[in-house]
């Protein structure tokens, strides 16, 4: 996975927003433009293996800016579209 | 210098002792080079073979992705990422099959384009070499783009591991007619009758499978699941077996037509067939029979050791994007 995010105090929304659709893009070998963040994963075609691939592409590159940066399995089932991945994130990052 | 393979010691209903014996008959009888990955502690004798020790093991009922991502020091998780670390040549597998498949995906990743990888499985043929049928079960739901890639994944397989040139691609159906079918087939067929990297030989029925007048069959995980389970023919077998038993003159017949049944009985148990093989992986990976004994554990590495001989991956990287193979 490629995409870089910057340093930690550039990971704002629209930050993470990039590096969600680009990471998700990549996944279901789409361009980053298609990825629409209300459009539910599935209706995109992300099963629950993609969403496994997007969880561990997000930690390898957010681990970077923030030690240990986790995603906790249980959470996965309350996020349904790029925006609740997104909102997630920020929200984690915040707490971090 | 030959890579060893990378065998999950832990997973399989009579693991690890039946794996582990296959392992060494793997080495004894085909000289082949493999690795075991497991629990030392809950392994016993390894027979003599090097051992990658790990501290967990994914159960046959393991949620997949989560316990991939829970037991990162699982058998499963280490043998894919001997793979992906350039120490092993391929993993083999007798354990929980999401897992299984997750551990390949996220540990060795796929190949550049691919949208899902998918399972293969040989069907033996009649006079022909075996007709390669996926999906087997990976991918319940799929896109027509999806089924396009497999047809294309399954052709470079057949022409790498069975030396048929341009092999020739059925398209699962109710009937060989273009117009019959669900708007996926319907949609698939018109996609694969345009794709001059695909020969296309179009529908074929649930009666093409044995004998197949195909190299490969593509269709949908939940169709060529069905398919598959129905074509372990057990019931053709037990009652053929029992037509023999019938009185002194048939089980004479019997005896006379064994040596002609027996070759293409034993093709077809899932011993001799070894496992599936996973294709659209950036390595290779066979799921073996979660029954497996040690002689379908020999023939999974078997089949493992065949497919690296023969480049399948790189075969693969090219049939998806010709223009950087």
């Amino acid at each position: 996975m490629t995409s870089d995010v910057g340093s930690t105090s550039s990971l704002d929304r629209a930050a993470i927003l990039a590096l969600v659709s680009d990471q998700l893009a990549q996944i279901l070998e789409v361009t980053p433009t298609d990825i629409d963040e209300d459009i539910p994963f599935d209706v995109m075609g992300a099963d629950s293996l993609a969403l496994i691939e997007l969880v561990e592409a997000l930690e390898e590159s957010l681990a970077t800016q923030v030690q240990g940066f986790h995603i906790d399995d249980e959470d996965l089932e309350g996020l349904s579209s790029v925006r609740d991945a997104v909102d997630y994130v920020v929200a984690k990052l915040q707490l971090a | 210098m030959t890579l060893p393979i990378a065998l999950d010691a832990m997973g399989g209903d009579f693991a690890p002792q039946e794996i582990i014996k296959g392992a060494r008959r793997a080495v004894d009888e085909l000289g082949l080079q493999v690795t075991l990955v497991g629990v030392p502690e809950r392994m016993g004798d390894p027979l003599g073979l090097e051992v990658v020790a790990c501290s967990e093991v994914i159960e046959m009922d393991d949620e997949p992705g989560s316990s991939v991502r829970k037991k990162k020091d699982s058998s499963l998780v280490r043998a894919a990422e001997l793979v992906r670390d350039g120490k092993a040549s391929a993993f083999v597998s007798a354990g929980n099959t999401g897992a299984t498949m997750a551990s390949a995906l996220l540990r060795m990743g796929r190949l550049p384009g691919v949208l899902r990888p998918c399972i293969a499985t040989p069907i033996p043929n009649v006079g022909r070499p075996p007709c390669t049928m996926v999906d087997a079960g990976a991918n319940a739901e799929c896109s027509p783009e999806m089924l396009v890639q497999f047809a294309k994944l399954a052709a470079a397989f057949a022409s790498a591991r069975f030396a048929i040139p341009a092999p020739t691609v059925g398209l699962l159906s109710i009937g060989e007619e273009s117009t019959k079918g669900t708007p996926l087939v319907k949609e698939t067929h018109e996609l694969l009758s345009a794709d001059a990297g695909v020969n296309f030989f179009g529908n074929v029925e649930g009666r093409d499978l044995i004998p197949s007048p195909v190299d490969v069959i593509v269709t949908d995980g939940f169709t060529g699941n069905v398919a598959l389970k129905t074509l372990e023919l057990q019931f053709v077998f037990t009652t053929v077996l029992a037509a023999i038993d019938t009185n002194d003159e048939t089980r004479a017949a019997g005896h006379a037509l064994a040596p002609y049944l027996m070759p293409t009985v034993t093709t077809l148990t899932p011993e001799y067939q070894g496992g599936a093989m996973l294709l659209g992986l950036n390595g290779i990976c066979v799921i073996s029979h979660g029954a497996s004994n040690d002689t379908a554990i020999m023939n999974a590495l078997r089949v493992a050791a065949e497919m690296d001989a023969a480049g399948v991956v790189e075969k693969m990287r090219t049939a998806i994007r010709p223009d950087q193979g």
